[in-house]
């Protein structure tokens, strides 16, 4: 029998989300952000948090303010961040200050390679060389080869505990569809986390969605929840 | 000194370097702004790691209406008729893979070997944000860089050492400031234009690196005209038409699974007629279909890969299922391996498809379980990571990859249809020629961009598959 993946609150989808969790969260730029998972893990209050996440969100991109994780850093939750962009260019803001207080562990990943690296924890890929990072001050510490191809440096996998994504349509076995800029990175993190959880615009019945369109097959999404 | 260029001007500079069929991924900043300057149905495709592959400004765009998208600065795009929806991965893949002709990026400096510092640390100092700049530095096959001259405190942002620590090295081929276009050639900076009014001298003094001068110094009059050409059209009139450069001992790639359904039959049949010898086939089988027969019609054969092993065009296989699932019916390949006419190079189905995607998006090699312990890892490196066996495989890359669509648009964005997506997604990315045989063709802007599984950028050429085509023979 297949468990039910529809959660009836976005409070009770993350509420077992645990102390020293790892959480990917999913959005660039304001499109594609899970906004009442994030205030539901406010809510919740899980501490020591590993966060993993491409921007902001900044909260004056999209329809208004959103939750971000400058709110869960200023609740005290999260102990460190893994990000290409952890805070808003324009100015670090609570962020910044946790970290220069040395109350936060900031690791910055470019983007492609953290992306890979979440593709690889996903895909069950132990490691891959990558051209990216040679010659840059990403390459530190990090073991290079060479390769027909040229110089390549070995980045690792990521996995994570949880995801939060937001997807345009899941049908009630999981199985999502984006919408254009919301897609990002949800569908590396889907693969790369234990548990998946969806914020999705609208549920549907199995088989209502064209198969040949599904970005995220149900496999990778363990629950879902409706984003109002 | 006379007046600096303005940006939309810089971007107007930056907008003359491209070329239709070009795709063009931009870095938040000035970069940004060249989106401002390319007109409306441009033959090039601009991309946004936010997940628009051609898209356009919304003033300027086509199809205003479409998916909720942004643009590298967060601002909101419309997609153009070619353009199509990606995700962060595959954006990763387009720049790593080399699929990318030209990436702009703004970086806080520039030295004069053209290495790149991505941000300036001045107002906090050890952290910073790489966001892209990295992966659009290291993966741009031509790589400009837009940024002032100076810096707010008259210091120069071109200068002669290298930095201790860089985002990017030795990859910026053009700088365009907001007074000189330079080159960087053989690890030096040429001048190339200045601003109107500027001479030699004045860009000089503002530099913070040897300057060759110019050979004839132009003023920097940015044209456009190439934005009006059309670009190349990709459908070819049929399958020996597409293939006319197909080499002997060419490596190509042809998809595929199981029975006879997805593959490129047409252009099977195509490859068979030209005769070319000494190939290299990367495929899930070498022909199984013609044995296994499933709802063959009587007396027919269906058309697979033997009809090139038959042919003696075969030197090699890179493949899953080289053999029948029958001993008593031997598939052609197995018979010409058992007389040593043929090599063979066995991979498990999910390394295979790993290593052509590895291909396709850059990715040298890669460590997987699978074929730890067995004979499959023989000879290949071993490593246990976090406890756990793994072998180290290659990246597979080809000549030509012949694969079966079900829709293309006229710039070649394919849809598929069932089974017969397989591994097509991950060969048409890795081959340097892609040809696709489709059912239909459409017109730009037809397909749907959100489901478009590969994008335009990957195919190169286009075959109708002809009408009453039959798979068998």
């Amino acid at each position: 029998m297949l468990q039910g993946k529809l959660y009836g609150s976005p409070q009770a989808a993350v509420a077992d989300i645990q102390d020293g969790s790892t959480i990917l969260v999913a959005g660039f730029a304001g499109y594609g952000v899970a906004e009442r998972l994030l205030s539901a893990l406010l809510e919740v209050g899980s501490k020591d948090l590993t966060l993993i996440y491409r921007d902001g969100p900044y909260s004056e991109i999209g329809s208004g303010p959103l939750p971000s994780i400058e709110n869960l850093v200023s609740n005290g939750q999260v102990s460190k961040l893994i990000s290409p962009i952890p805070y808003s260019p324009g100015g670090g803001g609570t962020i910044e200050e946790c970290w220069q207080a040395g109350q936060l562990e900031i690791e910055i990943v470019p983007q492609g390679i953290l992306v890979e690296r979440l593709r690889a924890g996903g895909a069950g890929i132990g490691g891959v060389f990558l051209p990216t990072a040679v010659g840059t001050r990403f390459e530190s510490g990090r073991e290079r080869r060479t390769f027909p191809q040229g110089e390549a440096v070995l980045e690792l996998p990521l996995k994570a505990d949880y995801a939060l994504i937001k997807v345009a349509v899941a049908d009630t076995l999981g199985n999502s569809i984006y919408d254009g800029s919301s897609r990002n990175w949800a569908p590396v993190m889907a693969m790369a986390a234990r548990i998946t959880v969806a914020e999705a615009e609208r549920i549907v019945e199995p088989g209502e969605l064209d198969p040949e369109a599904i970005i995220s097959p149900g496999i990778f999404v363990n629950r879902i929840v409706a984003a109002a | 000194m006379p007046p600096r260029l303005d940006e939309l001007t810089m971007a107007r500079r930056a907008a003359s370097e491209l070329q239709p069929g070009q795709v063009v991924a931009l870095g938040s900043g000035l970069p940004a702004r060249v989106a401002e300057i390319v007109p409306s149905g441009a033959p090039v495709q601009l991309l946004s790691d936010g997940g628009a592959l051609g898209y356009k400004l919304p003033d300027n765009g086509e199809g205003a209406s479409g998916p909720s998208l942004c643009g590298p600065n967060g601002v909101s795009v419309a997609l153009g008729k070619d353009g199509s929806v990606v995700g962060t991965a595959d954006w990763a893949a387009m720049l790593r893979g080399g699929h990318v002709d030209i990436a702009i990026v703004q970086p806080a400096r520039v030295s004069a070997a053209g290495d790149l510092l991505g941000w300036t640390t001045a107002a906090t100092p050890g952290l910073f944000a790489p966001g892209r700049t990295v992966d659009l530095a290291a993966g741009g096959r031509k790589l400009i860089a837009m940024l002032p001259h100076t810096s707010s405190d008259n210091s120069p942002n071109i200068v002669t050492e290298s930095f201790p620590v860089a985002d990017g090295r030795g990859c910026v081929d053009i700088i365009i400031t907001d007074i000189a276009v330079m080159r960087v050639e053989d690890g030096a900076l040429v001048l190339a234009e200045v601003a109107p009014g500027w001479s030699y001298d004045d860009v000089v003094s503002l530099t913070g690196a040897p300057l060759a001068p110019p050979g004839d110094l132009k003023e920097i009059a940015p044209s456009l005209e190439s934005l009006n050409i059309e670009r190349p059209g990709k459908v070819f009139p049929d399958g020996p038409s597409a293939i006319t450069d197909l080499h002997d001992g060419a490596t190509v790639m042809i998809d595929g699974f199981g029975g006879p359904g997805g593959m490129a039959h047409h252009l099977l049949v195509s490859l068979r007629d030209r005769g070319t010898r000494g190939l290299t086939i990367i495929s899930n089988t070498i022909g199984i279909a013609r044995i296994v027969n499933f709802g063959t019609p009587a007396g027919k054969l269906a058309i697979d890969h033997s009809i090139l092993v038959e042919n003696g065009q075969v030197a090699k296989a890179i493949a899953t299922y080289p053999v029948s699932p029958s001993a008593s019916r031997p598939s052609t390949f197995e018979l010409a391996y058992r007389r040593g006419e043929v090599e063979l190079e066995l991979v498990p189905q999910g390394t295979l498809a790993e290593r052509l995607r590895a291909g396709g998006a850059g990715i040298y090699a890669f460590y997987t379980p699978t074929g730890a312990g067995t004979l499959i890892g023989e000879g290949k490196e071993s490593r246990v990571i976090d406890g756990k066996d793994y072998i180290l495989e290659q990246a597979l890359t080809a000549d030509f990859c012949l694969i079966r669509g079900h829709k293309a648009d006229t710039l070649g964005n394919i849809v598929y249809k069932g089974t017969s997506r397989n591994f097509n997604a991950v060969m048409a990315p890795s081959a340097r020629v892609t040809i696709v045989e489709v059912d239909e063709v459409v017109g730009a802007g037809e397909l749907d961009p959100e489901l478009i599984v590969t994008p335009g950028m990957y195919v190169d050429r286009l075959v109708v598959r002809p009408e009453g085509f039959s798979p068998y023979e």
